[in-house]
Protein backbone atom coordinates (compact mmCIF):
# COMPACT_ATOMS: atom_id res chain seq x y z
CA UNK A 1 0.00 0.00 0.00
CA UNK A 2 2.89 2.32 0.64
CA UNK A 3 4.05 4.33 -1.54
CA UNK A 4 5.15 7.46 -3.13
CA UNK A 5 6.48 10.28 -1.07
CA UNK A 6 4.87 13.68 -1.26
CA UNK A 7 7.29 16.57 -0.83
CA UNK A 8 6.26 20.10 0.02
CA UNK A 9 8.95 22.79 0.19
CA UNK A 10 8.66 25.25 3.05
CA UNK A 11 10.30 28.46 1.92
CA UNK A 12 8.00 31.16 3.18
CA UNK A 13 5.09 31.97 5.43
CA UNK A 14 2.51 31.08 2.78
CA UNK A 15 4.02 27.60 2.38
CA UNK A 16 2.78 26.78 5.87
CA UNK A 17 -0.77 26.89 4.55
CA UNK A 18 0.22 24.89 1.50
CA UNK A 19 1.88 22.22 3.67
CA UNK A 20 -1.08 21.80 5.95
CA UNK A 21 -3.55 21.68 3.08
CA UNK A 22 -1.47 18.97 1.46
CA UNK A 23 -1.20 16.94 4.64
CA UNK A 24 -4.91 17.27 5.28
CA UNK A 25 -5.70 16.07 1.77
CA UNK A 26 -3.32 13.15 2.12
CA UNK A 27 -4.73 12.19 5.54
CA UNK A 28 -8.23 12.29 4.08
CA UNK A 29 -7.17 10.11 1.16
CA UNK A 30 -5.67 7.52 3.52
CA UNK A 31 -8.97 7.45 5.40
CA UNK A 32 -8.34 9.36 8.63
CA UNK A 33 -11.32 11.00 10.33
CA UNK A 34 -11.84 14.76 10.12
CA UNK A 35 -10.64 15.06 13.71
CA UNK A 36 -7.40 13.29 12.85
CA UNK A 37 -6.96 15.33 9.67
CA UNK A 38 -7.18 18.46 11.79
CA UNK A 39 -4.73 17.04 14.36
CA UNK A 40 -2.07 16.25 11.81
CA UNK A 41 -2.61 19.50 9.88
CA UNK A 42 -2.20 21.46 13.12
CA UNK A 43 0.95 19.51 13.95
CA UNK A 44 2.43 20.28 10.52
CA UNK A 45 1.53 23.94 10.87
CA UNK A 46 3.22 24.08 14.24
CA UNK A 47 6.48 22.48 13.11
CA UNK A 48 6.58 24.27 9.75
CA UNK A 49 6.36 27.56 11.57
CA UNK A 50 9.47 26.65 13.56
CA UNK A 51 11.24 26.03 10.27
CA UNK A 52 10.32 29.49 8.99
CA UNK A 53 11.24 31.17 12.26
CA UNK A 54 14.60 29.51 12.82
CA UNK A 55 15.86 28.14 9.56
CA UNK A 56 13.92 30.12 6.95
CA UNK A 57 13.53 27.12 4.65
CA UNK A 58 13.02 23.40 4.78
CA UNK A 59 11.00 20.57 3.34
CA UNK A 60 8.05 18.53 4.51
CA UNK A 61 7.73 14.92 3.35
CA UNK A 62 4.63 12.75 3.70
CA UNK A 63 4.61 8.98 3.52
CA UNK A 64 1.67 6.60 3.60
CA UNK A 65 2.77 3.62 5.71
CA UNK A 66 -0.66 2.06 6.12
CA UNK A 67 -1.16 -1.69 6.12
CA UNK A 68 -4.19 -3.93 6.36
CA UNK A 69 -4.50 -3.40 10.13
CA UNK A 70 -3.83 0.26 10.58
CA UNK A 71 -3.77 3.66 8.94
CA UNK A 72 -0.36 5.23 9.21
CA UNK A 73 0.75 8.62 7.93
CA UNK A 74 4.34 9.60 8.53
CA UNK A 75 5.43 13.22 8.29
CA UNK A 76 9.07 14.34 8.21
CA UNK A 77 10.01 18.00 8.35
CA UNK A 78 13.67 18.87 7.82
CA UNK A 79 15.66 22.04 7.69
CA UNK A 80 19.32 22.99 7.52
CA UNK A 81 19.16 25.81 10.03
CA UNK A 82 21.22 26.33 13.17
CA UNK A 83 19.53 23.48 15.05
CA UNK A 84 17.94 23.43 18.48
CA UNK A 85 20.42 23.81 21.33
CA UNK A 86 18.68 21.69 23.85
CA UNK A 87 16.13 19.26 22.47
CA UNK A 88 15.08 17.95 25.90
CA UNK A 89 14.49 21.50 27.06
CA UNK A 90 12.56 22.38 23.89
CA UNK A 91 10.18 19.48 24.48
CA UNK A 92 9.26 20.77 27.93
CA UNK A 93 6.01 22.64 28.31
CA UNK A 94 6.46 26.36 28.47
CA UNK A 95 9.71 26.51 26.54
CA UNK A 96 9.95 28.79 23.55
CA UNK A 97 12.60 31.01 22.10
CA UNK A 98 10.83 32.45 19.11
CA UNK A 99 7.36 33.51 20.16
CA UNK A 100 4.30 31.31 20.04
CA UNK A 101 2.78 30.13 23.25
CA UNK A 102 5.64 27.85 24.09
CA UNK A 103 3.28 24.97 23.46
CA UNK A 104 4.75 24.40 20.00
CA UNK A 105 6.68 21.16 20.11
CA UNK A 106 5.29 19.51 23.24
CA UNK A 107 1.78 20.39 22.05
CA UNK A 108 2.46 18.88 18.65
CA UNK A 109 3.73 15.77 20.37
CA UNK A 110 0.36 15.36 22.10
CA UNK A 111 -1.55 15.54 18.81
CA UNK A 112 0.19 12.60 17.12
CA UNK A 113 0.97 8.95 17.87
CA UNK A 114 4.75 8.94 17.46
CA UNK A 115 7.05 11.91 17.68
CA UNK A 116 10.79 12.14 17.25
CA UNK A 117 13.17 15.03 16.92
CA UNK A 118 16.87 15.09 16.12
CA UNK A 119 18.81 18.27 15.85
CA UNK A 120 22.37 19.41 15.34
CA UNK A 121 24.06 22.34 13.66
CA UNK A 122 22.89 22.28 10.04
CA UNK A 123 20.17 19.65 10.32
CA UNK A 124 16.98 19.51 12.30
CA UNK A 125 14.61 16.67 11.55
CA UNK A 126 11.20 16.28 13.15
CA UNK A 127 9.39 13.04 12.37
CA UNK A 128 5.91 12.22 13.56
CA UNK A 129 3.23 9.69 12.69
CA UNK A 130 -0.48 9.42 13.08
CA UNK A 131 -1.53 5.80 13.53
CA UNK A 132 -5.06 4.48 13.92
CA UNK A 133 -6.44 0.97 13.89
CA UNK A 134 -8.67 0.31 10.93
CA UNK A 135 -12.33 0.06 11.92
CA UNK B 1 -5.31 39.40 1.36
CA UNK B 2 -7.00 42.02 3.54
CA UNK B 3 -9.97 40.93 5.61
CA UNK B 4 -12.73 43.57 5.53
CA UNK B 5 -14.01 44.99 8.82
CA UNK B 6 -17.66 45.91 8.66
CA UNK B 7 -19.16 48.48 10.99
CA UNK B 8 -22.73 48.07 12.24
CA UNK B 9 -23.46 50.88 14.68
CA UNK B 10 -21.07 50.41 17.56
CA UNK B 11 -20.23 46.86 16.64
CA UNK B 12 -17.42 45.82 14.32
CA UNK B 13 -18.00 42.65 12.42
CA UNK B 14 -15.29 40.47 10.92
CA UNK B 15 -15.98 37.37 8.95
CA UNK B 16 -12.86 35.50 7.96
CA UNK B 17 -13.55 33.70 4.68
CA UNK B 18 -10.31 31.87 3.92
CA UNK B 19 -7.30 30.40 5.63
CA UNK B 20 -5.09 33.22 6.89
CA UNK B 21 -1.33 33.42 6.61
CA UNK B 22 0.50 34.82 9.61
CA UNK B 23 0.92 38.14 7.85
CA UNK B 24 -2.78 38.36 6.97
CA UNK B 25 -3.60 37.72 10.60
CA UNK B 26 -1.21 40.35 11.91
CA UNK B 27 -2.53 42.78 9.34
CA UNK B 28 -6.08 42.12 10.45
CA UNK B 29 -5.04 42.63 14.05
CA UNK B 30 -3.59 46.08 13.41
CA UNK B 31 -6.48 47.09 11.11
CA UNK B 32 -8.94 46.08 13.80
CA UNK B 33 -7.41 47.92 16.72
CA UNK B 34 -7.03 51.02 14.62
CA UNK B 35 -10.67 50.83 13.62
CA UNK B 36 -11.78 50.30 17.22
CA UNK B 37 -10.00 53.38 18.34
CA UNK B 38 -11.21 55.39 15.33
CA UNK B 39 -14.86 54.45 15.72
CA UNK B 40 -14.99 53.86 19.45
CA UNK B 41 -16.59 50.53 18.82
CA UNK B 42 -17.97 48.84 21.92
CA UNK B 43 -18.23 45.36 20.54
CA UNK B 44 -16.33 43.16 18.11
CA UNK B 45 -17.65 39.95 16.58
CA UNK B 46 -15.13 37.74 14.82
CA UNK B 47 -16.25 34.70 12.89
CA UNK B 48 -13.54 32.11 12.34
CA UNK B 49 -15.57 29.35 10.68
CA UNK B 50 -13.14 29.30 7.76
CA UNK B 51 -10.09 28.56 9.90
CA UNK B 52 -9.68 24.82 9.81
CA UNK B 53 -6.31 24.86 11.54
CA UNK B 54 -5.58 27.02 14.56
CA UNK B 55 -2.08 26.33 15.81
CA UNK B 56 -0.51 27.89 18.88
CA UNK B 57 0.68 30.91 16.93
CA UNK B 58 -2.73 31.68 15.49
CA UNK B 59 -4.30 31.11 18.90
CA UNK B 60 -1.90 33.65 20.31
CA UNK B 61 -2.74 36.21 17.62
CA UNK B 62 -6.43 35.76 18.39
CA UNK B 63 -5.86 36.09 22.14
CA UNK B 64 -3.61 39.11 21.71
CA UNK B 65 -6.27 40.73 19.56
CA UNK B 66 -8.95 40.04 22.17
CA UNK B 67 -6.73 41.52 24.83
CA UNK B 68 -5.94 44.63 22.80
CA UNK B 69 -9.59 45.18 21.94
CA UNK B 70 -10.54 44.93 25.59
CA UNK B 71 -7.91 47.50 26.49
CA UNK B 72 -9.53 49.76 23.92
CA UNK B 73 -12.88 49.22 25.61
CA UNK B 74 -14.49 46.79 23.20
CA UNK B 75 -16.07 43.47 24.16
CA UNK B 76 -15.15 40.58 21.87
CA UNK B 77 -17.20 37.54 20.96
CA UNK B 78 -15.75 34.82 18.73
CA UNK B 79 -17.99 32.61 16.65
CA UNK B 80 -17.73 29.50 14.53
CA UNK B 81 -14.82 27.61 16.09
CA UNK B 82 -14.74 24.31 14.20
CA UNK B 83 -15.26 21.26 16.42
CA UNK B 84 -11.97 19.62 15.52
CA UNK B 85 -10.08 22.86 15.79
CA UNK B 86 -11.35 23.10 19.36
CA UNK B 87 -10.30 19.50 19.94
CA UNK B 88 -6.78 20.05 18.60
CA UNK B 89 -6.41 23.16 20.72
CA UNK B 90 -7.30 21.47 23.98
CA UNK B 91 -5.21 18.43 23.11
CA UNK B 92 -2.17 20.54 22.36
CA UNK B 93 -2.70 22.27 25.65
CA UNK B 94 -2.13 25.62 24.02
CA UNK B 95 -3.97 28.57 25.47
CA UNK B 96 -7.67 28.50 24.79
CA UNK B 97 -9.48 31.46 23.37
CA UNK B 98 -9.91 34.02 26.10
CA UNK B 99 -13.19 35.39 24.87
CA UNK B 100 -16.78 34.26 24.86
CA UNK B 101 -17.42 31.79 22.02
CA UNK B 102 -20.74 31.19 20.27
CA UNK B 103 -21.91 29.23 17.24
CA UNK B 104 -22.46 31.88 14.60
CA UNK B 105 -22.30 35.58 13.84
CA UNK B 106 -25.98 36.08 14.53
CA UNK B 107 -25.57 34.83 18.09
CA UNK B 108 -22.40 36.82 18.45
CA UNK B 109 -24.30 40.01 17.61
CA UNK B 110 -27.02 39.13 20.10
CA UNK B 111 -24.49 38.47 22.86
CA UNK B 112 -22.72 41.74 22.16
CA UNK B 113 -25.97 43.66 22.26
CA UNK B 114 -26.84 42.12 25.63
CA UNK B 115 -23.41 42.87 27.03
CA UNK B 116 -23.34 46.36 25.64
CA UNK B 117 -26.73 47.16 27.17
CA UNK B 118 -25.18 46.82 30.62
CA UNK B 119 -22.35 49.23 29.92
CA UNK B 120 -22.24 52.61 31.55
CA UNK B 121 -21.07 54.32 28.38
CA UNK B 122 -23.90 53.06 26.20
CA UNK B 123 -25.73 56.37 26.56
CA UNK B 124 -22.86 58.34 25.11
CA UNK B 125 -23.58 59.36 21.58
CA UNK B 126 -20.44 59.17 19.63
CA UNK B 127 -20.72 62.74 18.37
CA UNK B 128 -21.17 64.67 21.60
CA UNK B 129 -18.38 62.57 23.05
CA UNK B 130 -15.73 63.26 20.50
CA UNK B 131 -16.26 66.94 19.99
CA UNK C 1 14.91 -44.38 0.48
CA UNK C 2 14.88 -40.58 0.75
CA UNK C 3 12.32 -38.43 2.50
CA UNK C 4 11.12 -37.42 -0.95
CA UNK C 5 10.43 -41.01 -1.87
CA UNK C 6 8.58 -41.60 1.40
CA UNK C 7 6.47 -38.55 0.74
CA UNK C 8 5.59 -39.81 -2.73
CA UNK C 9 4.64 -43.17 -1.28
CA UNK C 10 2.59 -41.49 1.44
CA UNK C 11 0.80 -39.41 -1.16
CA UNK C 12 -0.05 -42.50 -3.19
CA UNK C 13 -1.36 -44.33 -0.15
CA UNK C 14 -3.50 -41.36 0.92
CA UNK C 15 -4.83 -40.88 -2.61
CA UNK C 16 -5.60 -44.58 -2.90
CA UNK C 17 -7.51 -44.74 0.39
CA UNK C 18 -9.02 -41.29 0.44
CA UNK C 19 -12.63 -42.39 0.85
CA UNK C 20 -11.79 -44.72 3.70
CA UNK C 21 -9.59 -42.15 5.39
CA UNK C 22 -12.24 -39.53 4.95
CA UNK C 23 -14.93 -41.68 6.56
CA UNK C 24 -12.72 -42.79 9.39
CA UNK C 25 -11.54 -39.30 10.22
CA UNK C 26 -15.08 -37.98 10.12
CA UNK C 27 -16.33 -40.73 12.42
CA UNK C 28 -13.42 -40.27 14.76
CA UNK C 29 -14.01 -36.53 15.06
CA UNK C 30 -17.75 -37.01 15.50
CA UNK C 31 -17.16 -39.59 18.22
CA UNK C 32 -14.61 -37.62 20.17
CA UNK C 33 -16.16 -34.17 20.03
CA UNK C 34 -19.53 -34.26 18.30
CA UNK C 35 -21.28 -34.51 21.66
CA UNK C 36 -19.36 -31.57 23.08
CA UNK C 37 -20.52 -29.16 20.41
CA UNK C 38 -24.07 -30.18 19.52
CA UNK C 39 -25.43 -28.04 16.72
CA UNK C 40 -22.01 -26.58 16.01
CA UNK C 41 -20.29 -29.55 14.45
CA UNK C 42 -22.27 -31.68 12.04
CA UNK C 43 -21.35 -34.72 10.06
CA UNK C 44 -21.85 -33.35 6.54
CA UNK C 45 -19.70 -30.38 7.21
CA UNK C 46 -16.91 -32.37 8.78
CA UNK C 47 -17.08 -34.68 5.81
CA UNK C 48 -16.61 -31.74 3.46
CA UNK C 49 -13.72 -30.46 5.54
CA UNK C 50 -12.17 -33.90 5.56
CA UNK C 51 -12.42 -34.05 1.80
CA UNK C 52 -10.51 -30.83 1.11
CA UNK C 53 -8.10 -31.46 3.93
CA UNK C 54 -7.13 -34.93 2.75
CA UNK C 55 -6.91 -33.80 -0.86
CA UNK C 56 -4.48 -31.05 0.14
CA UNK C 57 -2.48 -33.41 2.35
CA UNK C 58 -2.04 -35.76 -0.54
CA UNK C 59 -1.10 -32.90 -2.88
CA UNK C 60 1.40 -31.63 -0.34
CA UNK C 61 3.20 -34.95 -0.08
CA UNK C 62 3.14 -35.42 -3.81
CA UNK C 63 5.05 -32.17 -4.40
CA UNK C 64 7.16 -32.51 -1.29
CA UNK C 65 10.78 -31.51 -1.40
CA UNK C 66 13.36 -30.42 1.13
CA UNK C 67 13.12 -26.68 0.45
CA UNK C 68 9.37 -26.36 0.39
CA UNK C 69 8.65 -28.66 3.32
CA UNK C 70 7.96 -25.81 5.77
CA UNK C 71 4.28 -25.02 5.84
CA UNK C 72 3.46 -21.42 4.98
CA UNK C 73 0.20 -19.86 6.08
CA UNK C 74 -0.29 -18.84 2.45
CA UNK C 75 0.23 -22.29 0.90
CA UNK C 76 -2.84 -24.27 -0.12
CA UNK C 77 -2.67 -26.69 2.78
CA UNK C 78 -1.84 -23.78 5.08
CA UNK C 79 -4.91 -21.88 3.93
CA UNK C 80 -7.18 -24.89 4.46
CA UNK C 81 -5.91 -25.38 8.01
CA UNK C 82 -5.87 -21.72 9.03
CA UNK C 83 -9.34 -21.13 7.62
CA UNK C 84 -10.60 -24.07 9.56
CA UNK C 85 -8.98 -22.84 12.78
CA UNK C 86 -10.24 -19.32 12.26
CA UNK C 87 -13.71 -20.66 11.66
CA UNK C 88 -13.53 -22.73 14.83
CA UNK C 89 -12.34 -19.76 16.83
CA UNK C 90 -15.31 -17.69 15.66
CA UNK C 91 -17.74 -20.47 16.55
CA UNK C 92 -16.37 -20.81 20.05
CA UNK C 93 -14.78 -24.23 19.67
CA UNK C 94 -11.94 -24.53 22.17
CA UNK C 95 -8.33 -24.34 20.94
CA UNK C 96 -7.51 -27.82 22.25
CA UNK C 97 -10.38 -29.38 20.34
CA UNK C 98 -9.41 -27.48 17.20
CA UNK C 99 -5.92 -28.90 17.46
CA UNK C 100 -7.29 -32.39 18.05
CA UNK C 101 -9.53 -31.96 15.03
CA UNK C 102 -6.55 -31.23 12.81
CA UNK C 103 -4.26 -33.81 14.39
CA UNK C 104 -6.80 -36.63 14.34
CA UNK C 105 -5.88 -37.28 10.72
CA UNK C 106 -2.48 -38.50 11.87
CA UNK C 107 -4.04 -41.37 13.74
CA UNK C 108 -6.27 -42.29 10.83
CA UNK C 109 -3.45 -42.22 8.29
CA UNK C 110 -0.99 -44.00 10.59
CA UNK C 111 -3.49 -46.84 11.07
CA UNK C 112 -3.81 -47.18 7.33
CA UNK C 113 -0.01 -47.13 6.88
CA UNK C 114 0.42 -49.90 9.44
CA UNK C 115 -1.94 -52.20 7.61
CA UNK C 116 -0.62 -51.30 4.13
CA UNK C 117 3.11 -51.38 4.88
CA UNK C 118 3.14 -54.13 7.49
CA UNK C 119 5.76 -56.11 5.55
CA UNK C 120 8.28 -53.27 5.03
CA UNK C 121 9.07 -51.62 8.38
CA UNK C 122 11.58 -49.21 6.79
CA UNK C 123 8.97 -47.68 4.55
CA UNK C 124 6.48 -47.58 7.40
CA UNK C 125 8.97 -45.76 9.62
CA UNK C 126 9.87 -43.28 6.92
CA UNK C 127 6.27 -42.44 6.09
CA UNK C 128 5.25 -42.03 9.74
CA UNK C 129 8.23 -39.77 10.22
CA UNK C 130 7.36 -37.49 7.30
CA UNK C 131 3.75 -37.41 8.42
CA UNK C 132 4.78 -36.55 11.99
CA UNK C 133 6.92 -33.62 10.91
CA UNK C 134 4.08 -32.15 8.89
CA UNK C 135 1.46 -32.62 11.60
CA UNK C 136 3.69 -30.88 14.16
CA UNK C 137 3.84 -27.88 11.90
CA UNK C 138 0.12 -27.97 11.26
CA UNK C 139 -0.53 -27.99 15.00
CA UNK C 140 1.51 -24.84 15.43
CA UNK C 141 -0.21 -23.23 12.48
CA UNK C 142 -3.60 -24.16 13.90
CA UNK C 143 -2.74 -22.58 17.19
CA UNK C 144 -1.44 -19.46 15.52
CA UNK C 145 -4.42 -19.00 13.21
CA UNK C 146 -6.78 -19.72 16.06
CA UNK C 147 -5.22 -17.03 18.23
CA UNK C 148 -5.15 -14.51 15.42
CA UNK C 149 -8.81 -15.11 14.63
CA UNK C 150 -9.72 -14.85 18.31
CA UNK C 151 -7.85 -11.59 18.65
CA UNK C 152 -9.70 -10.25 15.65
CA UNK C 153 -13.01 -11.19 17.24
CA UNK C 154 -11.99 -9.49 20.47
CA UNK C 155 -10.91 -6.33 18.65
CA UNK C 156 -14.19 -6.24 16.78
CA UNK C 157 -16.12 -6.71 19.97
CA UNK C 158 -14.30 -3.97 21.82
CA UNK C 159 -14.81 -1.72 18.81
CA UNK C 160 -18.53 -2.34 18.76
CA UNK C 161 -18.61 -1.81 22.50
CA UNK C 162 -16.91 1.50 21.90
CA UNK C 163 -19.54 2.37 19.31
CA UNK C 164 -22.34 1.49 21.68
CA UNK C 165 -21.01 3.14 24.74
CA UNK C 166 -20.99 6.83 23.88
CA UNK C 167 -24.25 8.05 22.42
CA UNK C 168 -24.91 11.77 22.23
CA UNK C 169 -28.59 12.37 22.80
CA UNK C 170 -30.53 15.39 21.60
CA UNK C 171 -32.61 15.91 24.74
CA UNK C 172 -34.43 19.01 23.61
CA UNK C 173 -33.80 21.70 20.99
CA UNK C 174 -30.25 22.92 21.64
CA UNK C 175 -29.84 20.65 24.65
CA UNK C 176 -27.57 17.62 24.39
CA UNK C 177 -27.05 14.78 26.84
CA UNK C 178 -23.86 12.78 26.98
CA UNK C 179 -24.18 9.88 29.41
CA UNK C 180 -20.74 8.49 30.20
CA UNK C 181 -20.74 4.87 31.26
CA UNK C 182 -17.83 2.70 32.26
CA UNK C 183 -14.12 3.21 32.33
CA UNK C 184 -12.91 6.37 30.59
CA UNK C 185 -9.51 5.73 29.03
CA UNK C 186 -7.70 7.85 26.48
CA UNK C 187 -9.26 6.18 23.44
CA UNK C 188 -12.79 6.42 24.78
CA UNK C 189 -12.22 9.97 25.95
CA UNK C 190 -11.03 10.95 22.48
CA UNK C 191 -14.01 9.26 20.94
CA UNK C 192 -16.72 10.79 23.11
CA UNK C 193 -15.12 14.21 22.81
CA UNK C 194 -15.10 14.02 19.02
CA UNK C 195 -18.72 12.88 18.96
CA UNK C 196 -19.84 15.47 21.41
CA UNK C 197 -18.19 18.29 19.46
CA UNK C 198 -19.71 17.11 16.20
CA UNK C 199 -23.14 16.92 17.79
CA UNK C 200 -22.78 20.35 19.38
CA UNK C 201 -22.02 21.86 15.99
CA UNK C 202 -24.74 19.95 14.20
CA UNK C 203 -27.52 20.72 16.68
CA UNK C 204 -26.19 24.03 17.97
CA UNK C 205 -26.12 22.57 21.43
CA UNK C 206 -26.33 25.64 23.63
CA UNK C 207 -26.17 23.41 26.68
CA UNK C 208 -24.51 20.02 26.96
CA UNK C 209 -25.20 17.82 29.96
CA UNK C 210 -22.38 15.42 30.80
CA UNK C 211 -23.74 12.73 33.07
CA UNK C 212 -21.08 10.78 34.96
CA UNK C 213 -23.40 8.62 37.08
CA UNK C 214 -22.09 5.56 35.23
CA UNK C 215 -18.40 6.31 35.67
CA UNK C 216 -17.13 3.98 38.38
CA UNK C 217 -13.84 5.67 39.24
CA UNK C 218 -13.25 9.38 39.17
CA UNK C 219 -9.51 10.03 39.24
CA UNK C 220 -7.15 12.64 37.83
CA UNK C 221 -7.04 10.91 34.44
CA UNK C 222 -10.81 10.87 34.03
CA UNK C 223 -11.09 14.42 35.34
CA UNK C 224 -8.48 15.62 32.88
CA UNK C 225 -10.25 13.98 29.96
CA UNK C 226 -13.56 15.53 30.97
CA UNK C 227 -11.95 18.91 31.49
CA UNK C 228 -10.56 18.82 27.97
CA UNK C 229 -13.99 17.97 26.62
CA UNK C 230 -15.48 20.84 28.62
CA UNK C 231 -12.87 23.30 27.32
CA UNK C 232 -13.41 22.23 23.72
CA UNK C 233 -17.19 22.47 24.07
CA UNK C 234 -16.87 25.97 25.48
CA UNK C 235 -14.68 27.00 22.55
CA UNK C 236 -17.60 26.13 20.29
CA UNK C 237 -20.01 28.11 22.44
CA UNK C 238 -21.75 25.39 24.41
CA UNK C 239 -22.30 25.57 28.16
CA UNK C 240 -21.69 22.48 30.23
CA UNK C 241 -23.83 21.06 33.01
CA UNK C 242 -22.28 18.13 34.81
CA UNK C 243 -24.45 15.67 36.68
CA UNK C 244 -24.10 12.56 38.77
CA UNK C 245 -20.81 13.05 40.61
CA UNK C 246 -20.83 10.80 43.67
CA UNK C 247 -19.84 12.10 47.11
CA UNK C 248 -16.63 10.06 46.86
CA UNK C 249 -16.00 11.57 43.43
CA UNK C 250 -16.43 15.08 44.83
CA UNK C 251 -14.03 14.24 47.66
CA UNK C 252 -11.39 12.87 45.32
CA UNK C 253 -11.66 15.81 42.94
CA UNK C 254 -11.31 18.33 45.73
CA UNK C 255 -8.31 16.50 47.16
CA UNK C 256 -6.78 16.55 43.69
CA UNK C 257 -7.45 20.27 43.52
CA UNK C 258 -9.78 19.98 40.56
CA UNK C 259 -12.75 22.29 40.90
CA UNK C 260 -14.50 22.28 37.51
CA UNK C 261 -15.13 25.93 38.21
CA UNK C 262 -16.34 26.59 34.67
CA UNK C 263 -19.23 24.13 34.78
CA UNK C 264 -22.48 23.98 36.66
CA UNK C 265 -22.65 20.73 38.60
CA UNK C 266 -25.83 19.09 39.87
CA UNK C 267 -26.07 15.94 41.88
CA UNK C 268 -28.80 14.29 39.85
CA UNK C 269 -29.52 14.11 36.16
CA UNK C 270 -33.02 15.33 37.01
CA UNK C 271 -31.70 18.57 38.48
CA UNK C 272 -29.24 18.90 35.61
CA UNK C 273 -32.01 18.62 33.02
CA UNK C 274 -34.05 21.30 34.81
CA UNK C 275 -31.01 23.57 34.90
CA UNK C 276 -30.20 22.98 31.24
CA UNK C 277 -33.77 23.65 30.13
CA UNK C 278 -33.79 26.90 32.06
CA UNK C 279 -30.69 27.99 30.16
CA UNK C 280 -32.60 27.67 26.89
CA UNK C 281 -35.67 29.32 28.39
CA UNK C 282 -37.81 26.23 28.98
CA UNK C 283 -39.15 24.37 31.97
CA UNK C 284 -41.08 21.25 32.74
CA UNK C 285 -44.55 21.91 34.19
CA UNK C 286 -47.47 19.94 35.50
CA UNK C 287 -50.31 19.93 33.00
CA UNK C 288 -53.41 21.68 34.40
CA UNK C 289 -56.01 19.23 35.60
CA UNK C 290 -53.76 16.24 35.27
CA UNK C 291 -54.22 13.53 37.85
CA UNK C 292 -52.10 14.19 40.91
CA UNK C 293 -50.27 11.16 42.13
Amino acid sequence: MSSDLIRVPINGISDIICARLTVRREAARIGFSTADQTRVATAVSEVARNVINYATEGVCTLRDDSNSDELHLQVTIEDHGPGIDNVVEAMRDGYSTGGGLGAGLPGTCRLVSLFNIESRQGLTRVTFSLIRKRA
Amino acid sequence: MRVPIIRLGRILLISIQTDLTDNDALCLQSDLIKKISDTEAQGVAIDITALDVVDSYMARIINDTVCMAQLLGADVVISGVQPFVALSMVEMGSDLIRAECVFNLEQAMKRLEIRMSTRGDICLKRDNYVQ
Amino acid sequence: MSAKAFSKLLSTIIEHNRDVLNDEWTSHVMETMGAKYPGILNRDEIHRHADTYITELSAYFKDWNEESSAIQAGSRLGVVVSELSGDHAKRGIRPMDTALYVVAVKRTITKKLITTLSDSPDQLNGCVDVLGVLLDQLTLLTFDSYTTAREKVITQQSQSLLELSTPVILLWNNVLLLPLVGVIDTIRARQFTERMLEAITRHEGIVTIIDVTGVPVFDTGVARHIMKAVDAAQLLGSKIVMTGISPEGAQTLTKLNISFSNVISRVSLRAGVAEALKMVGRRIETINGAAQQ
